[in-house]
C-alpha cells in the first residue's frame, strides 16, 4: 500500500515537469511505456532508464520515483530469478527484470506529476461521458476525506476497548465490522451531500460543459515531446533494423 | 414587487412520512434582507430551505402544496438549472460541496456546468476570490485548507453564480468563534456591497442578531414566530421553542425600562453596560 | 487523575500539534479546553488514552504511563465522547449499541443488561431499546454515545465538542448531565468552542494556542484576561464583557444572566 501511494499518488510541484500539458506527460509516458517494450538490449534498457531518471530528477520527484524503483526491484529480482531458471541466460533475464521497473516508473512518472485536474482533462479528451469522468474526479478528491473517516472511527470504537490486533484471524476479520459499518454509513450520508450540493451548482444543465482551464502545447511541450520520440524512435530503429546480438 | 421570497402555504410531506415535514407555511422577504431561521432540531429547517432552491420537489418527490417562488418565478415550474443561478446553497458541511482538486477549479464548477464561456468564467471566479479575500488560495488542494478557507471556498462557488438570493445551513458550527463571526461580518458585508438576500439557519444567534434584519422561528413544520430580532427575542414565547436567547439579551430583558435600559432594540454587552451606567444607549 | 509532563508530539506532515504542554488534571475536576480549530486539543485528547504517543514527555492516567498500556485499558478509565456520533454507530439496535464496550471489557451478560437499562433510562432512551441507532434524531445520538460510555462507569469522561449542532433544548439537558456527572465526583473534561455553554459550569480553563498551554486557570479569572483571549482566538463570555465595563462591579463577574440583572438592580441605582 506505501509504495503504491508514493508511487502512484499526485502531489502538487512546481517544475518544468509538472507544468506541462497533461497531453505532453501522457504521451511521453506511453511513448518510455512502448519504447521499454522494443529494448532488446540492457544497454537501450539502461538509456530509457537514464532518460526517465532524468526527466524524474528535473521533475523534483526523484526521490520517490527511486523509493519505487527500490520497490519494484523486489518483484523484479523475482522475474530474474524465475528467467534464469528457465531460460539460462543471464542478458534475457536481467532484460526482463529491467523492464519490469522500466514499465512501473514510466506509469508512475505520469500519474505522480498529474494533478486529478489534469487527468480529468485527459479523461474528456478520450471523449468519456461526463458522469464517468466526474465520479472518477469526486473518488479521487475523496481519498484523503475517507482516510480521515478511517482514522476517527477506528479512534472511536478503540476508546470503546475494540483491540483489533486481538484473537484468530475469523475474530480478526469480526473486529473489522464496527469500522466499516461507520465507514459505509457515512460514505452514503456523505454522497447524498455531494449530489445536493452538485445539483445545487447546476451539474448536467448543459451537454458541453465549459473548462475553466486550458492546454496550450509550449515550448517546453514540444521539447519533452522531441525528446521521447526521438529516443523512441532511436529503439524502434534498432529494433527493426539492427540484429539483435543476445536475444535468444 | 420587492419581495424575492414568496411562500404561500406551502406544505411538504416525504414520501411515506407519518406526517408533514413543513405545514401550512407563509412567508415573504424583501430584496436585500439578511433573515436568520431558527428552531430547534427536526422543526423542518432543512425541508423548508430545499424547497427554496428547489432541490425539493426536483429531487426529492413527495406530496407538495402551495407555491413557493424566487423572484417571482415559481420554483416548482423552474428547472434546476435556472434555479442553481437565482438561488445559492450553502451547505453545513464544506467539506461535501467541495469536488475539485484545486480552489480556482472549484469556484468555477458551478459555472463550468453552466456552460459559461471561458473568458467570462475566468473574470467571474477571480471576482468570486477577491470578494471573499481568498484568491492566495487559488491553487490549493481541498485537504490543504482549514475549515473556516473550506467554507470561504465552497461560498465563492455559490456566489460566482451571481445568485440574488443565498442560504446558508448551519454555517458556523463546525468553526471556532472567531472564524464563524469572520464569517457573519461577511454576509454583512456581502449584503452590502452586492445587495445580495441571505437566509441563515443557525442556532448560535449571539452572532447573528447584530446583523440580521428578520427572525423567523419554526417549529413542528409551522412559522411559530416572525419579527425583528428584538422582537422575537423580547417575546415570552421564544425559549419555548427551543430558541437559544443570548445571555446578555436576558439581561437587558430584565432592566429594559428601568436604570435607563432602552427595550427599542437589542444591545451588545458594551451598548447594555453603557445604558447601565447612564452614558446613554 | 491525568499528567502530561512535558510532551511533544510531531504529526506525520510535520507539523508540531503538541509543544512541550505540562498540564495536571486532578480527580474531581471539571476542565475546559478551548483554543481556536488546530490549536492541538483533539491531538491533546487523544494522548489520553494512548490512541497517540507522544514523541518526548509522558502521559500518566492514574499514574499509569499511556506508551506502557493499551488504549483500551486506558478507556476503562477514561471515556471519551468523540464529536460525531456518526463515527461510532454500527450496531442493530440502540441496546447491542450499548453493550458494545462493555462486552469488549468483559462484563457478564447480567452486569451487562443491568448497565444497558441503567443507561438507557438516564438518557430517555429507553422506548428506543429496540430502534437501530440510525434512526435517532441528532441530539439523541449524542446522547447514546454518551451512555455508551457512562454505561461502564469510567472515572474520567472527555466530550469533545458535545455543543456542535445541538439546539438549545439539547444544550440544556447535556448541562443537566454533566452537572450530573460533577455530583458524583467525576473528573470531566469538556473540549468547546461554545464559550457561552462552558461559561456557567464555571470550569478550570485550559487555553490551547499552537500546540502549547497558554492560560490555566479558574474561568472567572482567565475569560476576564482579554488579551490571552484574544490572542488565542477565544471568545469572551458575554456576561463577562458586560461585568467588565461596569465602573461599579462584584468582585467576581456574574455566573447567570439572572445574577447580572440582579445586581443591576438592587447594586448600581437606588
Amino acid at each position: 500500500m506505501m509504495w503504491l501511494s508514493g508511487g502512484f499518488i499526485f502531489r502538487r510541484g512546481e517544475s518544468f515537469y509538472h507544468r506541462l500539458d497533461p497531453r505532453t506527460k501522457l504521451l511521453n509516458s506511453a511513448l518510455m511505456f512502448v519504447t521499454t517494450l522494443l529494448a532488446r538490449s540492457v544497454f537501450e534498457m539502461a538509456l530509457v532508464i537514464g532518460f526517465m531518471v532524468g526527466l524524474s530528477a528535473a521533475a523534483t520527484v526523484l526521490k520517490r520515483v527511486a523509493r519505487t524503483m527500490a520497490f519494484t526491484g523486489l518483484f523484479s529480482g523475482f522475474i530474474f530469478v524465475v528467467n534464469i531458471v528457465f531460460t539460462r541466460n543471464l542478458d534475457t533475464s536481467l532484460l526482463y527484470a529491467i523492464r519490469f521497473i522500466a514499465i512501473v516508473v514510466s506509469t508512475s512518472l505520469f500519474f505522480i506529476t498529474t494533478s486529478p485536474d489534469e487527468l480529468e482533462q485527459v479523461m474528456k479528451m478520450f471523449r468519456l461521458p461526463r458522469d464517468v469522468v466526474f465520479a472518477f474526479v469526486t473518488a479521487v478528491r475523496f481519498i484523503p476525506v475517507m482516510m480521515l473517516d478511517t482514522m476517527q472511527i477506528m479512534d472511536a470504537q478503540k476508546s470503546r476497548g475494540l483491540e483489533l490486533e486481538k484473537g484468530n484471524l475469523v475474530r480478526r476479520v469480526r473486529n473489522m465490522i464496527p469500522i466499516l459499518i461507520p465507514l459505509v454509513v457515512n460514505s452514503v450520508v456523505r454522497s447524498g451531500e455531494l449530489a445536493e450540493a452538485m445539483e445545487s451548482r447546476a451539474y448536467g444543465a448543459v451537454p458541453r460543459p465549459t473548462s475553466l482551464l486550458v492546454y496550450r502545447a509550449r515550448g517546453t511541450d514540444i521539447g519533452a515531446a522531441c525528446a521521447a520520440v526521438a529516443l523512441f524512435a532511436l529503439v524502434s530503429y534498432s529494433f527493426y533494423f539492427v540484429i539483435p546480438v543476445h536475444f535468444p | 414587487m420587492g419581495d424575492i421570497l414568496e411562500v404561500e402555504g406551502l406544505s411538504f410531506r416525504y414520501p411515506e412520512a407519518p406526517r408533514n415535514a413543513v405545514s401550512g407555511f407563509d412567508l415573504a422577504i424583501p430584496e436585500g434582507e439578511i433573515v436568520v431561521l431558527a428552531g430547534p432540531s427536526g422543526c423542518g429547517k432543512s425541508t423548508l430551505l430545499r424547497t427554496v432552491n428547489g432541490l425539493i420537489p426536483h429531487m426529492y418527490g413527495g406530496e407538495y402544496s402551495g407555491d413557493v417562488r424566487v423572484a417571482g418565478s415559481s420554483v416548482k415550474d423552474s428547472n434546476m438549472r435556472d434555479l442553481a443561478q437565482s438561488v445559492g446553497f450553502l451547505f453545513q458541511n464544506p467539506e461535501n460541496q467541495i469536488f475539485m482538486f484545486s480552489v480556482e477549479r472549484d469556484v468555477a464548477f458551478g459555472l463550468e456546468n453552466l456552460g459559461v464561456p471561458r473568458s467570462d468564467m475566468r473574470a467571474r471566479v477571480d471576482e468570486a476570490l477577491r470578494l471573499l479575500k481568498i484568491g492566495d488560495l487559488a491553487q490549493r488542494a481541498p485537504h490543504e485548507l482549514s475549515d473556516g478557507q473550506k467554507q470561504r471556498v465552497a461560498l465563492a462557488g455559490v456566489l460566482a453564480m451571481r445568485p440574488k438570493l443565498v442560504i446558508l445551513d448551519e454555517p458556523t458550527s463546525l468553526l471556532d468563534p472567531k472564524t464563524a463571526s469572520e464569517l457573519v461580518a461577511l454576509v454583512a458585508r456581502l449584503r452590502r456591497e452586492l445587495g445580495t438576500t441571505f437566509v441563515v439557519v443557525e442556532h448560535r444567534l449571539d452572532l447573528l442578531v447584530e446583523v440580521a434584519d428578520r427572525l423567523v422561528v419554526m417549529d413542528g413544520g409551522k412559522k411559530v414566530l416572525e419579527g425583528t430580532p428584538r422582537d422575537v427575542l423580547f417575546g415570552e414565547e421564544a425559549e419555548a421553542h427551543g430558541v437559544a436567547v443570548p445571555a446578555i439579551t436576558r439581561v437587558q430583558k430584565m432592566l429594559a425600562g428601568k436604570v435607563g435600559v432602552s427595550a427599542d432594540r437589542l444591545l451588545a454587552p458594551s451598548e447594555l453596560a453603557a445604558a447601565v451606567e447612564g452614558r446613554g444607549a | 487523575m491525568i499528567e502530561f509532563m512535558d510532551v511533544t508530539f510531531v504529526h506525520q506532515n510535520g507539523v508540531r500539534a503538541l509543544d512541550g504542554v505540562s498540564l495536571r488534571v486532578e480527580a474531581g475536576e471539571v476542565v475546559a479546553l478551548v483554543g481556536e480549530n488546530g490549536a492541538g486539543k483533539t491531538t491533546l485528547v487523544k494522548h489520553v488514552t494512548g490512541l497517540l504517543k507522544p514523541a518526548s514527555g509522558s502521559v500518566l492516567v492514574d499514574g499509569v504511563d499511556t506508551r506502557k498500556a493499551s488504549t483500551a485499558q486506558l478507556s476503562r478509565k477514561v471515556g471519551v465522547a468523540f464529536q460525531n456520533p456518526d463515527h461510532q454507530l454500527f450496531s442493530e439496535t440502540v441496546e447491542e449499541e450499548m453493550s458494545f464496550a462493555l462486552r469488549n471489557f468483559g462484563y457478564s451478560p447480567e452486569l451487562v443488561q443491568n448497565r444497558v437499562s441503567w443507561g438507557l433510562e438516564l438518557f430517555g432512551l429507553e422506548e428506543y431499546r429496540k430502534s437501530s441507532p440510525l434512526v435517532l434524531s441528532g441530539g439523541e445520538k449524542k446522547r447514546l454515545t454518551l451512555a455508551c460510555i457512562l454505561a461502564w462507569d469510567p472515572q474520567m469522561v472527555i466530550l469533545d465538542e458535545p455543543t456542535v449542532g445541538q439546539d438549545s433544548i439539547q444544550k440544556e439537558k447535556l448541562a443537566g448531565t454533566i452537572q450530573m456527572l460533577m455530583s458524583t465526583g467525576k473528573t470531566i473534561v469538556v473540549v468547546s468552542h461554545d464559550i457561552e455553554f462552558l461559561w456557567p459550569m464555571q470550569p478550570r480553563v485550559v487555553v490551547m494556542k499552537g500546540g502549547k498551554v497558554v492560560g490555566d486557570g479558574p474561568a472567572r479569572e482567565l475569560m476576564q484576561d482579554r488579551e490571552l483571549l484574544d490572542s488565542a482566538r477565544v471568545a469572551q463570555p458575554q456576561l463577562v464583557e458586560f461585568y467588565q465595563l461596569l465602573e461599579r462591579r462584584p468582585r467576581a463577574p456574574f455566573v447567570h444572566p439572572l445574577d447580572a440583572g440582579r445586581w443591576v438592580e438592587e447594586g448600581i441605582r437606588p
